[in-house]
Protein backbone atom coordinates (compact mmCIF):
# COMPACT_ATOMS: atom_id res chain seq x y z
CA UNK A 1 0.00 0.00 0.00
CA UNK A 2 1.50 3.25 -1.11
CA UNK A 3 0.80 6.47 0.78
CA UNK A 4 0.90 10.01 -0.61
CA UNK A 5 3.56 10.64 2.01
CA UNK A 6 5.71 7.69 0.86
CA UNK A 7 8.75 9.76 -0.09
CA UNK A 8 8.83 11.53 3.27
CA UNK A 9 8.30 8.20 5.08
CA UNK A 10 11.22 6.54 3.32
CA UNK A 11 13.49 9.47 3.95
CA UNK A 12 12.33 9.63 7.57
CA UNK A 13 13.08 5.95 8.14
CA UNK A 14 16.67 6.44 7.02
CA UNK A 15 17.11 9.49 9.25
CA UNK A 16 15.48 7.74 12.20
CA UNK A 17 17.77 4.72 11.88
CA UNK A 18 20.83 6.96 11.79
CA UNK A 19 19.58 8.85 14.85
CA UNK A 20 18.91 5.60 16.71
CA UNK A 21 22.36 4.23 15.92
CA UNK A 22 23.97 7.50 16.98
CA UNK A 23 22.11 7.44 20.28
CA UNK A 24 23.10 3.83 20.94
CA UNK A 25 26.75 4.61 20.23
CA UNK A 26 26.68 7.49 22.71
CA UNK A 27 25.10 5.35 25.43
CA UNK A 28 27.53 2.49 24.87
CA UNK A 29 30.54 4.79 25.06
CA UNK A 30 29.30 6.43 28.26
CA UNK A 31 28.71 3.01 29.81
CA UNK A 32 32.14 1.84 28.67
CA UNK A 33 33.69 4.96 30.15
CA UNK A 34 32.03 4.23 33.48
CA UNK A 35 33.23 0.65 33.44
CA UNK A 36 36.80 1.75 32.78
CA UNK A 37 36.66 4.31 35.60
CA UNK A 38 35.25 1.78 38.03
CA UNK A 39 37.82 -0.84 37.07
CA UNK A 40 40.65 1.65 37.52
CA UNK A 41 39.44 2.62 40.98
CA UNK A 42 38.77 -0.96 42.05
CA UNK A 43 42.43 -1.73 42.45
CA UNK A 44 43.09 1.48 44.43
CA UNK A 45 40.45 0.66 47.00
CA UNK A 46 41.50 -2.98 47.26
CA UNK A 47 38.21 -4.47 46.15
CA UNK A 48 38.56 -8.14 46.54
CA UNK A 49 35.96 -10.87 46.71
CA UNK A 50 38.66 -13.26 47.86
CA UNK A 51 39.27 -11.15 50.99
CA UNK A 52 35.57 -11.09 51.81
CA UNK A 53 35.27 -14.86 51.55
CA UNK A 54 38.45 -15.35 53.57
CA UNK A 55 37.07 -13.03 56.21
CA UNK A 56 33.81 -14.90 56.74
CA UNK A 57 35.18 -17.19 59.48
CA UNK A 58 36.35 -14.16 61.48
CA UNK A 59 32.96 -12.50 61.09
CA UNK A 60 31.21 -15.66 62.25
CA UNK A 61 33.59 -15.89 65.20
CA UNK A 62 32.94 -12.27 66.17
CA UNK A 63 29.21 -12.71 65.85
CA UNK A 64 29.39 -15.84 67.99
CA UNK A 65 31.11 -13.92 70.77
CA UNK A 66 28.28 -11.37 70.80
CA UNK A 67 25.51 -13.95 70.79
CA UNK A 68 23.53 -14.40 73.04
CA UNK A 69 23.15 -10.73 74.00
CA UNK A 70 23.63 -9.98 77.68
CA UNK A 71 20.13 -9.04 78.76
CA UNK A 72 21.18 -8.20 82.30
CA UNK A 73 22.82 -5.08 80.92
CA UNK A 74 19.50 -4.03 79.39
CA UNK A 75 18.33 -1.93 82.34
CA UNK A 76 21.58 0.00 82.80
CA UNK A 77 21.56 0.74 79.06
CA UNK A 78 18.20 2.46 79.22
CA UNK A 79 19.89 5.55 80.62
CA UNK A 80 22.27 5.89 77.66
CA UNK A 81 19.34 5.20 75.35
CA UNK A 82 17.44 8.16 76.76
CA UNK A 83 20.64 10.16 76.55
CA UNK A 84 20.90 9.41 72.83
CA UNK A 85 17.39 10.73 72.29
CA UNK A 86 18.16 13.80 74.38
CA UNK A 87 21.30 14.50 72.38
CA UNK A 88 19.30 14.29 69.17
CA UNK A 89 16.48 16.43 70.58
CA UNK A 90 18.69 19.23 71.83
CA UNK A 91 20.83 19.15 68.72
CA UNK A 92 17.71 19.56 66.60
CA UNK A 93 16.22 22.29 68.81
CA UNK A 94 19.41 24.34 68.68
CA UNK A 95 19.49 23.89 64.92
CA UNK A 96 15.89 25.13 64.60
CA UNK A 97 16.65 28.25 66.65
CA UNK A 98 19.80 29.04 64.68
CA UNK A 99 18.23 28.27 61.30
CA UNK A 100 15.34 30.69 61.60
CA UNK A 101 17.32 33.91 61.11
CA UNK A 102 19.88 32.24 58.83
CA UNK A 103 17.21 30.97 56.47
CA UNK A 104 15.74 34.47 56.15
CA UNK A 105 19.17 35.84 55.31
CA UNK A 106 19.82 33.05 52.81
CA UNK A 107 16.68 33.57 50.73
CA UNK A 108 16.63 36.01 47.82
CA UNK A 109 13.28 37.51 48.68
CA UNK A 110 13.94 38.09 52.38
CA UNK A 111 17.64 38.83 52.44
CA UNK A 112 18.47 42.50 53.16
CA UNK A 113 21.30 42.63 50.63
CA UNK A 114 22.81 40.35 47.97
CA UNK A 115 26.17 40.28 49.76
CA UNK A 116 24.45 39.07 52.94
CA UNK A 117 22.74 36.41 50.85
CA UNK A 118 26.01 35.13 49.38
CA UNK A 119 27.92 35.13 52.65
CA UNK A 120 25.11 33.31 54.46
CA UNK A 121 24.83 30.68 51.71
CA UNK A 122 28.58 30.16 51.83
CA UNK A 123 28.48 29.77 55.60
CA UNK A 124 25.62 27.28 55.41
CA UNK A 125 27.42 25.23 52.74
CA UNK A 126 30.40 25.10 55.06
CA UNK A 127 28.26 23.81 57.92
CA UNK A 128 26.65 21.22 55.70
CA UNK A 129 29.77 19.83 54.14
CA UNK A 130 31.48 18.86 57.40
CA UNK A 131 30.11 15.60 58.72
CA UNK A 132 28.82 15.40 62.29
CA UNK A 133 31.45 12.82 63.13
CA UNK A 134 34.24 15.25 62.30
CA UNK A 135 32.58 18.00 64.32
CA UNK A 136 32.25 15.58 67.23
CA UNK A 137 35.92 14.58 67.03
CA UNK A 138 37.00 18.21 67.09
CA UNK A 139 34.57 19.16 69.84
CA UNK A 140 35.41 16.19 72.07
CA UNK A 141 39.03 17.26 72.10
CA UNK A 142 37.90 20.83 72.84
CA UNK A 143 35.18 20.40 75.49
CA UNK A 144 35.81 16.83 76.61
CA UNK A 145 33.91 13.53 76.47
CA UNK A 146 30.19 13.29 77.05
CA UNK A 147 26.91 14.21 75.40
CA UNK A 148 27.55 17.96 75.03
CA UNK A 149 29.95 17.75 72.06
CA UNK A 150 27.44 15.39 70.46
CA UNK A 151 24.69 17.98 70.83
CA UNK A 152 26.85 20.68 69.28
CA UNK A 153 28.02 18.45 66.44
CA UNK A 154 24.47 17.58 65.49
CA UNK A 155 23.35 21.20 65.87
CA UNK A 156 26.08 22.53 63.59
CA UNK A 157 25.43 20.12 60.75
CA UNK A 158 21.65 20.24 61.10
CA UNK A 159 21.67 24.05 61.04
CA UNK A 160 23.35 23.97 57.64
CA UNK A 161 20.85 21.46 56.27
CA UNK A 162 17.75 23.00 57.82
CA UNK A 163 18.53 26.62 57.03
CA UNK A 164 19.19 25.82 53.39
CA UNK A 165 15.97 23.85 53.12
CA UNK A 166 13.90 26.61 54.71
CA UNK A 167 15.59 29.22 52.51
CA UNK A 168 14.64 27.23 49.40
CA UNK A 169 11.05 26.99 50.65
CA UNK A 170 10.97 30.72 51.33
CA UNK A 171 12.16 31.44 47.81
CA UNK A 172 9.39 29.30 46.35
CA UNK A 173 6.43 30.86 48.14
CA UNK A 174 3.50 32.18 46.19
CA UNK A 175 4.26 35.88 45.71
CA UNK A 176 0.61 36.91 45.36
CA UNK A 177 -0.25 37.00 49.07
CA UNK A 178 3.08 38.68 49.77
CA UNK A 179 2.21 41.42 47.31
CA UNK A 180 -1.22 41.81 48.82
CA UNK A 181 0.33 42.41 52.24
CA UNK A 182 2.75 44.91 50.74
CA UNK A 183 -0.14 46.73 49.15
CA UNK A 184 -1.92 46.80 52.52
CA UNK A 185 1.00 48.66 54.08
CA UNK A 186 2.46 45.82 56.13
CA UNK A 187 6.09 46.08 57.20
CA UNK A 188 8.84 43.62 56.22
CA UNK A 189 8.63 41.50 59.35
CA UNK A 190 4.83 41.48 59.22
CA UNK A 191 4.96 40.27 55.63
CA UNK A 192 7.29 37.46 56.67
CA UNK A 193 5.08 36.49 59.61
CA UNK A 194 1.73 36.64 57.83
CA UNK A 195 2.63 36.00 54.21
CA UNK A 196 5.68 33.78 54.08
CA UNK A 197 5.76 31.74 57.27
CA UNK A 198 2.23 30.28 56.93
CA UNK A 199 3.13 29.12 53.43
CA UNK A 200 6.37 27.34 54.36
CA UNK A 201 5.34 26.00 57.76
CA UNK A 202 4.01 22.52 56.82
CA UNK A 203 7.03 21.60 54.70
CA UNK A 204 9.42 23.01 57.29
CA UNK A 205 7.85 21.16 60.22
CA UNK A 206 7.96 17.96 58.18
CA UNK A 207 11.63 18.51 57.49
CA UNK A 208 12.36 19.22 61.15
CA UNK A 209 10.78 15.89 62.06
CA UNK A 210 12.88 14.20 59.39
CA UNK A 211 16.02 15.88 60.71
CA UNK A 212 15.20 14.71 64.24
CA UNK A 213 15.00 11.18 62.93
CA UNK A 214 18.36 11.56 61.19
CA UNK A 215 19.83 13.10 64.34
CA UNK A 216 18.95 10.05 66.39
CA UNK A 217 20.88 7.88 63.98
CA UNK A 218 23.79 10.33 64.09
CA UNK A 219 23.69 10.48 67.88
CA UNK A 220 24.19 6.72 68.09
CA UNK A 221 27.25 6.94 65.87
CA UNK A 222 28.72 9.97 67.63
CA UNK A 223 28.93 7.95 70.81
CA UNK A 224 31.69 5.98 69.11
CA UNK A 225 34.00 8.97 69.34
CA UNK A 226 33.08 9.66 72.94
CA UNK A 227 30.04 11.84 72.63
CA UNK A 228 27.76 9.90 74.94
CA UNK A 229 24.65 7.76 74.53
CA UNK A 230 24.33 4.21 73.20
CA UNK A 231 27.24 4.56 70.79
CA UNK A 232 29.53 5.26 73.73
CA UNK A 233 28.43 2.15 75.61
CA UNK A 234 28.86 0.17 72.40
CA UNK A 235 32.46 1.19 71.86
CA UNK A 236 33.31 0.95 75.56
CA UNK A 237 31.98 -2.58 75.84
CA UNK A 238 33.85 -3.55 72.68
CA UNK A 239 37.15 -2.23 73.97
CA UNK A 240 36.66 -4.21 77.18
CA UNK A 241 35.88 -7.32 75.15
CA UNK A 242 32.44 -7.57 76.72
CA UNK A 243 30.90 -8.56 73.41
CA UNK A 244 27.61 -9.73 74.90
CA UNK A 245 27.01 -6.22 76.15
CA UNK A 246 27.98 -4.86 72.75
CA UNK A 247 25.23 -6.98 71.25
CA UNK A 248 22.72 -5.50 73.67
CA UNK A 249 23.78 -1.99 72.74
CA UNK A 250 23.38 -2.83 69.07
CA UNK A 251 19.93 -4.29 69.70
CA UNK A 252 18.82 -1.20 71.54
CA UNK A 253 20.18 1.04 68.78
CA UNK A 254 18.17 -0.89 66.20
CA UNK A 255 15.08 -0.67 68.38
CA UNK A 256 15.51 3.04 68.97
CA UNK A 257 16.01 3.91 65.32
CA UNK A 258 13.10 1.76 64.24
CA UNK A 259 10.84 3.50 66.78
CA UNK A 260 12.10 6.96 65.82
CA UNK A 261 11.53 6.23 62.13
CA UNK A 262 8.00 5.01 62.75
CA UNK A 263 7.00 7.97 64.94
CA UNK A 264 8.64 10.49 62.66
CA UNK A 265 6.99 9.27 59.46
CA UNK A 266 3.64 8.97 61.23
CA UNK A 267 3.84 12.58 62.42
CA UNK A 268 5.01 13.78 59.03
CA UNK A 269 2.01 12.17 57.38
CA UNK A 270 -0.32 13.81 59.86
CA UNK A 271 1.10 17.24 59.14
CA UNK A 272 0.87 17.09 55.37
CA UNK B 1 -19.12 44.24 76.40
CA UNK B 2 -17.65 47.51 75.27
CA UNK B 3 -20.05 49.20 72.86
CA UNK B 4 -17.77 52.11 72.15
CA UNK B 5 -15.49 50.22 69.80
CA UNK B 6 -15.25 52.40 66.75
CA UNK B 7 -16.42 50.65 63.65
CA UNK B 8 -15.84 51.17 60.01
CA UNK B 9 -19.34 52.40 59.25
CA UNK B 10 -19.45 54.76 62.22
CA UNK B 11 -16.15 56.29 61.13
CA UNK B 12 -17.39 56.68 57.58
CA UNK B 13 -20.62 58.39 58.58
CA UNK B 14 -18.80 60.78 60.86
CA UNK B 15 -16.40 62.01 58.19
CA UNK B 16 -17.32 65.29 56.49
CA UNK B 17 -18.03 65.15 52.77
CA UNK B 18 -14.85 66.06 50.89
CA UNK B 19 -15.15 67.84 47.57
CA UNK B 20 -11.44 67.87 46.70
CA UNK B 21 -10.03 64.91 44.78
CA UNK B 22 -8.92 61.92 46.82
CA UNK B 23 -6.45 60.87 44.19
CA UNK B 24 -4.73 62.75 41.38
CA UNK B 25 -2.56 61.36 38.65
CA UNK B 26 -0.55 63.96 36.75
CA UNK B 27 1.19 62.83 33.56
CA UNK B 28 2.03 59.45 34.99
CA UNK B 29 4.25 57.43 32.69
CA UNK B 30 5.87 54.05 33.03
CA UNK B 31 8.55 52.61 30.80
CA UNK B 32 10.62 49.46 31.11
CA UNK B 33 14.01 48.41 29.79
CA UNK B 34 15.49 51.93 29.75
CA UNK B 35 12.62 53.43 27.86
CA UNK B 36 12.24 50.79 25.18
CA UNK B 37 9.01 49.30 26.54
CA UNK B 38 6.32 51.91 27.08
CA UNK B 39 3.52 50.83 29.40
CA UNK B 40 1.92 54.18 30.23
CA UNK B 41 2.14 57.61 28.64
CA UNK B 42 1.01 60.81 30.35
CA UNK B 43 -2.00 59.46 32.17
CA UNK B 44 -3.81 62.15 34.13
CA UNK B 45 -7.10 62.15 36.01
CA UNK B 46 -8.64 63.01 39.38
CA UNK B 47 -10.79 60.77 41.51
CA UNK B 48 -13.31 62.25 43.91
CA UNK B 49 -14.53 60.80 47.16
CA UNK B 50 -16.92 57.91 46.75
CA UNK B 51 -16.60 57.68 42.96
CA UNK B 52 -16.87 54.29 41.30
CA UNK B 53 -14.59 54.45 38.30
CA UNK B 54 -14.03 51.63 35.84
CA UNK B 55 -10.84 51.49 33.80
CA UNK B 56 -11.72 49.81 30.54
CA UNK B 57 -9.23 48.41 28.11
CA UNK B 58 -7.88 45.27 26.48
CA UNK B 59 -5.07 43.19 28.02
CA UNK B 60 -1.74 44.91 27.72
CA UNK B 61 -3.33 48.36 27.68
CA UNK B 62 -1.60 49.27 30.91
CA UNK B 63 -4.54 48.99 33.32
CA UNK B 64 -2.66 46.87 35.87
CA UNK B 65 0.47 48.96 35.53
CA UNK B 66 -1.50 52.11 36.18
CA UNK B 67 -3.15 50.72 39.28
CA UNK B 68 0.18 49.48 40.60
CA UNK B 69 1.73 52.90 40.00
CA UNK B 70 -0.84 54.33 42.39
CA UNK B 71 0.16 52.23 45.39
CA UNK B 72 3.71 51.90 44.06
CA UNK B 73 3.86 48.18 43.59
CA UNK B 74 5.30 49.59 40.38
CA UNK B 75 7.35 52.76 40.33
CA UNK B 76 6.26 55.46 37.85
CA UNK B 77 9.09 56.61 35.66
CA UNK B 78 7.42 59.94 34.99
CA UNK B 79 4.70 62.15 36.43
CA UNK B 80 3.26 62.40 39.92
CA UNK B 81 0.66 60.75 42.09
CA UNK B 82 -1.14 62.74 44.76
CA UNK B 83 -3.12 61.16 47.56
CA UNK B 84 -5.37 63.65 49.36
CA UNK B 85 -3.17 66.44 48.15
CA UNK B 86 0.10 64.85 49.27
CA UNK B 87 2.56 63.61 46.69
CA UNK B 88 3.29 59.93 47.13
CA UNK B 89 5.23 59.23 43.95
CA UNK B 90 8.66 59.03 45.52
CA UNK B 91 8.63 59.41 49.29
CA UNK B 92 9.83 56.15 50.83
CA UNK B 93 9.07 57.08 54.42
CA UNK B 94 5.36 57.62 54.05
CA UNK B 95 4.86 54.62 51.77
CA UNK B 96 3.35 52.43 54.47
CA UNK B 97 1.05 55.22 55.60
CA UNK B 98 -0.04 55.93 52.04
CA UNK B 99 -0.65 52.25 51.34
CA UNK B 100 -2.77 52.08 54.47
CA UNK B 101 -5.26 54.39 52.82
CA UNK B 102 -5.29 52.42 49.58
CA UNK B 103 -6.81 48.98 49.63
CA UNK B 104 -6.21 46.53 46.79
CA UNK B 105 -8.14 43.60 45.43
CA UNK B 106 -6.41 41.24 43.01
CA UNK B 107 -7.57 38.99 40.22
CA UNK B 108 -6.09 35.93 41.96
CA UNK B 109 -7.54 36.94 45.36
CA UNK B 110 -4.09 36.59 46.95
CA UNK B 111 -5.31 35.35 50.31
CA UNK B 112 -3.01 33.34 52.53
CA UNK B 113 -4.87 30.11 51.94
CA UNK B 114 -3.64 28.19 54.98
CA UNK B 115 -4.78 30.91 57.37
CA UNK B 116 -8.34 31.43 58.56
CA UNK B 117 -10.66 33.87 56.89
CA UNK B 118 -10.53 35.99 60.04
CA UNK B 119 -6.74 36.17 60.08
CA UNK B 120 -6.70 37.09 56.42
CA UNK B 121 -9.03 40.01 57.06
CA UNK B 122 -7.07 40.98 60.16
CA UNK B 123 -3.92 41.23 58.07
CA UNK B 124 -5.52 44.31 56.58
CA UNK B 125 -4.98 45.92 59.99
CA UNK B 126 -1.23 45.25 60.02
CA UNK B 127 -0.29 48.75 58.93
CA UNK B 128 -1.81 50.01 62.18
CA UNK B 129 0.11 47.62 64.42
CA UNK B 130 3.72 47.59 65.50
CA UNK B 131 6.15 44.87 64.44
CA UNK B 132 6.53 43.73 68.05
CA UNK B 133 2.87 43.06 68.44
CA UNK B 134 2.72 41.21 65.13
CA UNK B 135 5.51 38.93 66.31
CA UNK B 136 2.91 37.37 68.59
CA UNK B 137 0.21 37.49 65.94
CA UNK B 138 -1.66 39.82 68.27
CA UNK B 139 -4.33 42.34 67.35
CA UNK B 140 -6.42 44.73 69.42
CA UNK B 141 -10.05 44.20 70.28
CA UNK B 142 -10.86 47.08 67.96
CA UNK B 143 -9.07 45.26 65.14
CA UNK B 144 -11.16 42.16 65.70
CA UNK B 145 -14.38 44.16 65.80
CA UNK B 146 -13.46 45.89 62.56
CA UNK B 147 -12.52 42.61 60.89
CA UNK B 148 -15.80 40.98 61.88
CA UNK B 149 -17.76 43.99 60.70
CA UNK B 150 -16.01 43.92 57.33
CA UNK B 151 -16.83 40.24 56.99
CA UNK B 152 -20.47 40.96 57.77
CA UNK B 153 -20.52 43.60 55.07
CA UNK B 154 -19.64 40.93 52.52
CA UNK B 155 -21.98 38.43 54.24
CA UNK B 156 -19.23 36.02 55.27
CA UNK B 157 -19.27 36.47 59.05
CA UNK B 158 -20.41 32.87 59.49
CA UNK B 159 -17.27 31.57 57.79
CA UNK B 160 -14.82 33.65 59.79
CA UNK B 161 -12.99 30.74 61.40
CA UNK B 162 -12.67 28.46 58.41
CA UNK B 163 -9.47 28.11 56.48
CA UNK B 164 -9.47 30.44 53.51
CA UNK B 165 -8.90 27.66 50.99
CA UNK B 166 -12.19 26.00 51.96
CA UNK B 167 -14.08 28.87 50.35
CA UNK B 168 -15.21 29.15 46.75
CA UNK B 169 -13.63 31.63 44.35
CA UNK B 170 -16.34 34.23 44.74
CA UNK B 171 -16.25 33.90 48.52
CA UNK B 172 -12.48 34.25 48.58
CA UNK B 173 -12.72 37.46 46.58
CA UNK B 174 -15.27 38.78 49.06
CA UNK B 175 -12.82 37.99 51.86
CA UNK B 176 -10.22 39.91 49.89
CA UNK B 177 -12.62 42.85 49.73
CA UNK B 178 -13.17 42.57 53.49
CA UNK B 179 -9.40 42.60 53.97
CA UNK B 180 -9.15 45.79 51.96
CA UNK B 181 -12.03 47.31 53.91
CA UNK B 182 -10.34 46.48 57.20
CA UNK B 183 -7.67 49.00 56.31
CA UNK B 184 -10.39 51.67 56.51
CA UNK B 185 -9.10 53.00 53.21
CA UNK B 186 -10.12 56.04 51.24
CA UNK B 187 -9.69 54.18 47.95
CA UNK B 188 -9.91 50.61 46.82
CA UNK B 189 -8.01 49.55 43.73
CA UNK B 190 -9.49 46.47 42.10
CA UNK B 191 -7.33 44.84 39.44
CA UNK B 192 -9.57 42.63 37.29
CA UNK B 193 -11.36 41.41 40.42
CA UNK B 194 -13.82 39.19 38.58
CA UNK B 195 -11.80 37.90 35.64
CA UNK B 196 -11.46 34.47 37.28
CA UNK B 197 -15.15 34.17 38.19
CA UNK B 198 -18.19 33.08 36.23
CA UNK B 199 -20.67 35.87 35.29
CA UNK B 200 -23.22 35.27 38.05
CA UNK B 201 -20.61 35.20 40.82
CA UNK B 202 -18.80 38.10 39.17
CA UNK B 203 -21.95 40.19 39.46
CA UNK B 204 -22.28 39.27 43.12
CA UNK B 205 -18.75 40.41 43.83
CA UNK B 206 -19.17 43.65 41.88
CA UNK B 207 -22.43 44.24 43.74
CA UNK B 208 -20.60 43.99 47.05
CA UNK B 209 -17.88 46.30 45.79
CA UNK B 210 -20.36 48.91 44.66
CA UNK B 211 -22.36 48.52 47.83
CA UNK B 212 -19.45 49.21 50.17
CA UNK B 213 -18.34 52.07 47.99
CA UNK B 214 -21.70 53.77 48.35
CA UNK B 215 -22.22 52.93 52.00
CA UNK B 216 -18.80 53.94 53.22
CA UNK B 217 -17.92 56.64 50.72
CA UNK B 218 -14.85 54.75 49.49
CA UNK B 219 -13.66 55.57 45.98
CA UNK B 220 -13.20 52.52 43.81
CA UNK B 221 -10.98 52.25 40.77
CA UNK B 222 -11.82 48.98 39.07
CA UNK B 223 -9.99 47.48 36.10
CA UNK B 224 -12.34 45.57 33.87
CA UNK B 225 -12.16 44.23 30.36
CA UNK B 226 -15.85 43.31 30.21
CA UNK B 227 -17.70 46.16 28.58
CA UNK B 228 -21.12 45.12 29.89
CA UNK B 229 -19.94 45.12 33.50
CA UNK B 230 -18.35 48.52 32.95
CA UNK B 231 -21.61 49.91 31.70
CA UNK B 232 -23.57 48.36 34.57
CA UNK B 233 -21.41 49.41 37.48
CA UNK B 234 -19.38 52.47 36.58
CA UNK B 235 -20.35 56.00 37.44
CA UNK B 236 -17.46 56.99 35.24
CA UNK B 237 -15.39 55.12 32.69
CA UNK B 238 -11.77 55.76 31.79
CA UNK B 239 -10.69 54.11 28.58
CA UNK B 240 -7.09 53.03 28.26
CA UNK B 241 -5.47 51.91 25.05
CA UNK B 242 -1.79 51.14 24.58
CA UNK B 243 -0.87 53.10 27.68
CA UNK B 244 -2.80 56.23 26.77
CA UNK B 245 -5.97 57.61 28.29
CA UNK B 246 -8.36 58.03 25.41
CA UNK B 247 -11.72 58.36 27.12
CA UNK B 248 -12.96 59.80 30.38
CA UNK B 249 -16.67 60.15 30.89
CA UNK B 250 -19.96 58.62 32.03
CA UNK B 251 -21.04 55.21 30.67
CA UNK B 252 -23.71 56.94 28.61
CA UNK B 253 -21.06 58.70 26.56
CA UNK B 254 -19.36 55.43 25.66
CA UNK B 255 -20.22 54.98 21.99
CA UNK B 256 -19.41 52.01 19.80
CA UNK B 257 -16.90 54.19 18.05
CA UNK B 258 -15.00 54.90 21.25
CA UNK B 259 -15.11 51.23 22.20
CA UNK B 260 -13.55 50.36 18.85
CA UNK B 261 -10.84 52.90 19.52
CA UNK B 262 -10.12 51.42 22.93
CA UNK B 263 -10.04 47.85 21.67
CA UNK B 264 -8.50 48.72 18.33
CA UNK B 265 -11.08 46.70 16.46
CA UNK B 266 -14.73 46.65 15.54
CA UNK B 267 -16.54 45.51 18.69
CA UNK B 268 -20.21 44.71 19.25
CA UNK B 269 -21.09 46.86 22.24
CA UNK B 270 -23.77 44.42 23.40
CA UNK B 271 -21.26 41.54 23.54
CA UNK B 272 -19.25 40.19 26.50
Amino acid sequence: MSSPYQAAINQGLIREAAWRHRRLAVRLSVAAGFVVLLWLSASRINLSLKNVIQGVPSMVDFFGRMFPPDLSSLMPLLGPMVETVQIAAWGTVLAVVASAPLALLAAHNTSPHPSVYYVTRLFLNLLRSINELIYALLLVSAVGLGPFPGVLAIALHATGMLAKFVAEEIEHVNRGPVEALQAAGAGRMQIILFGIMPQVLPAVVGYILYRFDVSIRSATVLGLVGAGGLGFTLITSMKMFKYHETATSILLIILLIWAADAISSHLQKKIL
Amino acid sequence: MNMNVSTVSQAANAAPVDRSPILSLVNVSKTYVRGKLVALTDVSFDIGQGEFVVILGPSGAGKSTMLRCINRLAQPTGGQVFLRGQEITDAPRSLRKARREIGMVFQQFNLVTRLSVMTNVLSGRLSYRSTWRSLFYSFTREDRAIALECLEMVALGHKAFQRADTLSGGEQQRVAIARALAQQPKIILADEPVASLDPKIARQVLDYLRDVSQRLGISVICNLHQINFAREYAQRIIGLSQGKLIFDGPPGALTDDIISQIYGTRVESSGE
